[in-house]
């Protein structure tokens, strides 16, 4: 099992979700987030803006899947310009079901 | 070193702080975060349904999680895990899900030890 990461902008994620959900990765788990990438944050006029708002995605699905979620992903919440988020694919070695105690996702 | 991620009830997670606490791993890392699962969120009209053909677009997408993240050595994730099934367990859908993630290093800032010493 992977455990995937995406960092999208807030605008973007009902679609992101939507579009998951079709390809039939229905459970996540989403968490306001703020950081910053290569670009040190954004800059309008004067104000410097040094941490932006975005949205963390993380779903658990098992190897073979993995692929599929990360096209839908970068399909959906891409827009060309600068802050359009990254994914991060990290190992799951165990899932559990609370109600149930089986293992597995 | 593993990492266990519990998503657990909004009003749970007194309890299995001190659950885990009481197993000698007091250090845990709490967020409050919006998720679903298999069933597509809740669903009200008629209450409380959980499939999302009879719900018809009402309800919430998203249910109010807790996720508690906890660094804990090899030999002591099975013991927490059961600690945490056991606390949360209502039978009902929405217990949660406990991931175990590996963690190739820790480093306490503090004193820069490294390793299982700085968990």
């Amino acid at each position: 099992m992977k455990m995937i990461r995406a960092i999208v902008r807030p605008e973007k994620v009902e679609e992101v979700v939507d579009r998951l959900a079709d390809g039939g990765f229905v459970a996540l788990t989403k968490l306001d987030v703020f950081g910053r990438g290569k670009q040190k944050g954004i800059q309008i006029g004067p104000t410097k803006y040094d941490e932006l708002p975005k949205v963390m995605l993380m779903l658990v699905v098992e190897d073979g899947d993995v692929e599929t979620v990360i096209d839908t992903v970068q399909e959906s919440a891409r827009t060309g310009s600068f802050g359009d988020g990254k994914i991060f694919l990290t190992e799951v070695e165990e899932a559990y079901t609370i109600r149930t105690g089986e293992k597995g996702i | 070193m593993k990492e266990v991620i519990a998503i657990i009830r909004m009003n749970a997670i007194q309890k299995t702080k001190r659950a885990v606490a009481d197993l000698g791993f007091p250090s845990v890392t709490a967020e409050k975060v919006f998720g679903r699962g298999k069933q597509k969120g809740l669903h009200l009209f008629p209450p409380a349904t959980i499939n999302p053909e009879d719900g018809k677009g009402n309800g919430m997408r998203y249910i109010p999680k807790r996720m508690l993240t906890m660094v804990v050595p090899d030999e002591n994730v099975e013991e927490v895990i059961e600690a945490i099934m056991e606390t949360n367990r209502t039978g009902m859908i929405g217990d949660g899900r406990i991931f175990v993630c590996p963690v190739n290093d820790a480093i306490r800032i503090r004193t820069g030890e490294r390793g299982e010493e700085a968990i």
